[in-house]
């Protein structure tokens, strides 16, 4: 037997020892940046604005804490206060920047001696020193001002890139336009049909979409050929048995398709979220009227394409009467349906993958800590989670909604209160998502492997994160996709009463609401296609969902074939 | 049967306190207690699993532990490794008391002990490679650089008789064998001086428990490892063990170099443990003795010694000592339905009935003198005492009862001092059995009956004559 079945070198050595085949995979991705750039600078704008937002929210807090003690205690309390919550806020900085930037230990570097757990506290004073230093020259020092210059130069750049033509523009592929007399399109591409041109961007933005899809996994493939370490590992099993799961494909089918909708939303609509949604009245288009090529604002336009039950509808992928086409017929105020229900997708799948995420994460913290403690800590979740479970769920969310929406929180005014959303959602569907898996993981907390990493020193923070987790990760993505479309349909069903997202940010819900009542009439499609849309999206979730939990599970393998023990390979 | 007993260095409650020897002495346990606290927010009895165990292993050999299930062979196991700690008593490995670390100096200290656990199907992972498994213990310590790491567990895979291209694979495709040697190529990973094996090879089939069992002498010579071998299989104890402890109810009943303890017992509950090996010649006769009942609850053990409930040489009082065998059997079941019936209340009568083999739902105390003395003859003093019984049991319950007939049947073994010495009628402390050496090897043994200073016969003896 060889000494050297598996040369151990680094990722980055092996893929210099031939780079041929992971440059042209660049080249490529390259090429697909480059395509799409002037979007993705935008984006990156966007995620600039809303974190620079979040990062003055928290800093504001600190001087409101000052205020309000102040207003209290005096002054000088204030100010301790002020102090305090700065130096706490920069402690929790400490530990994330410490987490993310600095792989080494400083404490071995200072040769600082003192016991394990003595070291990390440390550690973490010396990290929140150098921010404190750091915060310092920000904020008393030019050197603030230079970083402020530095960085508006750089959102200055970042946004001339936006500007850039991309393939999935609307400039590239305009739809809207106006039909001479003669039949022919003008201001539409190549003279098109305004439907022809929308199906063609459409599909430009789809396929970019796959084309990037398909060239991720190229990526990985090249990978595994040329750079990968061993011929065979376990993942590949998984990516076979998901590749092979036709119901959970169906699912990852219609969440990208969602996602791209999303995405490009602005690309995919047919008319902007601007002129058709939020602004109708003060953007204009030109068409052919009785008068020759006439201007008319989107709202006054808007006011002759309603649809409302029979008297008056534009239909599923029709023209209104000012050559504006519908892929989805128009809303009761004659709002483009597909614009709207484009941006609203955006607006579901934040507030339900946000609220999501923040559920499963809580409730998987808690089902491990519960289960490997037991219990005092389990006792005092079970009667947290039975608190809130014993409150009508909704009944609850629609109180909380409207009070903190008739307070005026800030936290109401984020996204049109779909972070509100989204946190009241996490708050109360955590305990069902725990009480689901709590089951799992005392189960496997019983297990002799978490007896053994407890004998050879494992850490409960790392035996609950290798050994516990991925044992729930699979009830938990089940569960978990299941409350995501839970969630979905509530915040539908709170748009319905008219609580949840306000007007005019497009909410799926709301349409429902607003269709409602032509849905016997020529108007159906106001609430029908939406409500087939939560149906898909829902269903789409719950499908990816089994998938991958069949997927990372190396015991449902259905094929048990030749990966005996005693076979080769490796 | 050889009369074996050396009574002269009677009451000593350190082994081999010789300094000489404490060179080679590796773990000494002293007096060590684990006491599971009752489930209820407020306490309640604890299960006593370990009850005051002393003994000594030293560098290099194999202790074997055996007992019936949930004696506390496997709890003493866990505490020695610090699964579970310890609620009074030390534990001193090479002079540190490891009941008293914690922190980063627990972890540090875990390097020196590991523990080969008895479910392969339970104690590896399902969801880690093998590699990742058996890593685990150097990532954690942080032992030198990965690359390194890898390729030491790639040796260790080979050491222990797997191949190294086995480091990708999953724990589901190998059979319980090769998953018992991941486990023990884990164990090994930190280079460990004491192993604590809890029963390393009862979940496997024969053949392979040869094999893994060859594994663990081989690993042991070459590393030089200490073993704590946790067993209730006797034959594979009898081959691998230098020294055996006999463990029952939390406590060690005798313990002693292994071919000694085999072929020739000193505690009454060592005899009738090895009586129950099956013989494998069908003709061959044999003295099988017939424990009575079952094991006391280790939240409420007896008083006195803990195998007094069952012991079939306990000593009886000399007034009695011509009462039938059998009429002593029916005395003790007595014995233990009050028992039972005072613990369980009136709820759970089915123990009850199952010592009757019968019927009643819930026994009167007549039935139960109907089932028990029906068929025997009862001389008439014992009877007048049964009487008594009945009638405190009726009027002032269970405990009453069970006082009376122990001051009348019971003995030293069940805690009542000699009635003959009377100074030390501690009344309320009942008289703990204690350690007598029982041969030049230094073999230990819990019976009243090796007690040099009343004449008491051997168990051995006492033994030939009941049975």
């Amino acid at each position: 037997m060889s000494m050297n079945e598996f040369d151990d070198k680094t990722l980055r050595e092996r893929i210099a020892k031939n780079p041929q085949p992971a440059l042209a995979w660049l080249a490529g991705a390259l090429v697909l940046v480059v395509l799409e750039l002037g979007r993705l600078a935008s984006g990156i704008v966007q995620v600039g604005e809303t974190t620079r937002f979040v990062l003055g929210g928290i800093a504001s807090v600190p001087g409101s804490v000052e205020e309000s003690v102040a207003s209290t205690l005096g002054g000088i309390a204030g100010l301790v206060a002020f102090g305090l919550t700065v130096l706490v806020l920069l402690g929790i900085a400490a530990i994330l920047v410490k987490w993310l930037l600095i792989p080494w230990t400083l404490v071995d570097r200072l040769g600082i001696e003192a016991s394990t757990g003595v070291k990390d506290i440390v550690e973490r004073v010396i990290v929140t020193g150098l921010l404190v230093v750091a915060a310092a020259l920000v904020v008393l020092t030019p050197v603030g001002g230079v970083l402020e210059m530095a960085v508006s130069a750089l959102t200055r750049g970042v946004e001339w890139v936006g500007s850039l033509p991309t393939i999935t523009s609307r400039e590239l592929i305009p739809n809207e336009g106006y039909q001479q007399p003669d039949g022919s399109w003008e201001g539409t591409f190549l003279g098109l049909s305004p439907a022809v041109a929308w199906a063609l961007r459409v599909a430009v933005v789809y396929a970019y979409a796959l084309v990037w899809l398909a060239w991720l996994w190229r990526g990985y493939e090249t990978f595994r050929e040329h750079y990968r370490e061993a011929d065979w590992t376990p993942r590949d099993d998984s990516i076979n048995r998901f590749r092979n799961h036709y119901w959970g494909m169906f699912g990852l089918i219609v969440v990208i398709m969602f996602l791209v909708m999303a995405l490009w939303a602005p690309a995919v609509s047919p008319a902007t979220a601007e002129a058709n949604l939020y602004q109708p009245y003060e953007h204009e288009f030109e068409y052919y009227g009785d008068d020759g090529v006439e201007t008319i604002s989107h709202g006054d336009a808007n006011f002759d394409s309603r649809s409302q039950g029979s008297h008056t509808y534009v239909s599923v992928m029709s023209y209104d009467d000012y050559d504006r086409f519908h892929p989805f017929g128009t809303n009761t105020d004659g709002k483009d349906l597909f614009t709207f229900l484009a941006y609203g997708a955006q607006v579901s799948l934040v507030i339900g993958l946000l609220a999501t995420v923040l559920m499963a994460v809580i409730a998987t913290a808690l089902a491990l800590i519960t289960a490997y403690y037991k219990g005092v800590a389990d006792l005092v979740t079970i009667v947290a989670s039975d608190s809130i479970i014993s409150l009508p769920r909704f009944l609850l969310v629609l109180l909380l909604s409207v009070l903190f929406m008739q307070a005026n929180h800030p936290v109401a005014e984020i996204y049109d209160g779909g972070l509100l959303l989204a946190l009241i959602f996490a708050g109360t569907g955590w305990p069902l998502l725990w009480r689901a898996v709590r089951g799992p993981a005392l189960q496997v907390s019983e297990q002799e492997w978490i007896d053994a990493a407890k004998s050879y020193g494992q850490s409960p923070a790392a035996t609950m994160r290798k050994h516990m987790a991925p044992y729930i990760a699979g009830y938990m993505l089940i569960y978990a996709s299941l409350s995501l479309g839970g969630v979905i349909i509530g915040v539908a069903a709170l748009s319905f009463l008219g609580f949840g997202v306000q007007a005019p940010t497009p909410e799926w819900g709301r349409a429902v609401y607003e269709g409602r009542s032509h849905i016997d009439s020529p108007s159906w499609h106001i609430a029908t296609l939406p409500g087939i849309l939560v149906v898909l999206l829902v269903t789409g979730f719950n499908a990816l969902g089994d998938g991958i939990r069949d997927a990372i599970d190396p015991q449902s393998e259905a094929s048990d074939g030749a990966a005996g023990a005693s076979g080769g390979g490796g | 049967m050889s009369q074996n007993a050396i009574e002269a260095n009677a009451t000593e409650t350190e082994p081999q306190a010789g300094s000489s020897q404490d060179k080679d002495v590796m773990v000494k346990v002293r007096d060590l207690r684990t006491y599971y606290e009752g489930n209820g927010l407020f306490g309640g009895t604890p299960v006593k699993a370990v009850d005051g165990v002393t003994f000594d292993i030293k560098r290099g050999e194999t202790l074997g532990l055996v007992g019936e299930s949930g004696c506390g062979k496997s709890t003493l196991g866990r505490t020695l490794i610090q699964l579970e700690s310890a609620t009074g008593g030390e534990i001193r490995f090479d002079g540190t008391d490891i009941t008293t670390l914690s922190g980063a100096e627990l972890k540090k200290w875990r390097r020196n002990a590991q523990m080969v656990f008895q479910d392969p199907d339970s104690s590896l992972n399902d969801r880690m490679t093998i590699g990742e498994i058996v890593r685990e213990p150097l990532d954690v310590h942080d032992w030198k650089t990965p690359r390194e790491r890898r390729q030491h567990v790639k040796e260790l895979l080979d050491t222990v008789g797997l191949q190294r291209e086995h480091y990708y694979r999953y724990p589901h495709q190998f059979s319980g064998g090769q998953r018992q040697r991941i486990g023990i190529a884990r164990t090994l990973t930190l280079e460990p001086e004491f192993i604590v094996l809890d029963e390393p090879v009862s979940a496997l089939d024969v053949s392979v428990q040869a094999e893994v069992i060859n594994l663990l002498e081989d690993l042991q010579e070459e590393f030089g490892l200490t073993y704590l071998f946790i067993a209730h299989d006797l034959s594979v104890v009898r081959h691998i063990c230098d020294r055996v402890a006999v463990m029952y109810l939390g406590n060690i009943m005798e313990i002693g170099p292994t071919e000694e303890l085999f072929t020739d017992p000193a505690n009454p509950y060592t005899h009738s443990l090895l009586s129950a090996i099956p013989e494998p010649d069908p003709s061959a006769h044999k003295d099988r003795i017939t424990l009575h009942g079952t094991p006391p609850s280790p939240r409420f053990p007896p008083d006195g010694c803990p195998f007094s409930t069952r012991c079939p040489a306990r000593i009886r009082p000399p007034e009695y000592e011509d009462l039938d065998n059998d009429l002593w059997v029916q005395l003790d079941t007595l014995r233990e339905v009050l028992r039972e019936r005072d613990r369980a209340e009136k709820s759970v009568t089915d123990r009850i009935r199952e010592l009757l083999g019968k019927e009643p739902r819930f026994g009167t105390i007549e039935g139960i003198y109907g089932e028990l003395f029906d068929k025997h003859d009862v001389p008439a003093d014992v009877q007048e005492i049964l009487d008594e019984t009945a009638d405190l049991a009726r009027e002032e319950g269970e405990i009453a009862a069970l006082d009376r007939l122990g001051e009348e049947f019971g003995s030293v073994c069940e805690g009542y001092g000699p009635e003959s010495d009377g100074e030390s009628e501690d009344a309320d402390e009942p008289v703990a059995p204690e350690y007598y050496t029982v041969s030049p090897s230094g073999r230990r043994s819990l019976c009243h009956r090796h007690n040099p200073s009343t004449n008491h016969a051997e168990p051995d003896q006492v033994l030939d004559e009941r049975h």
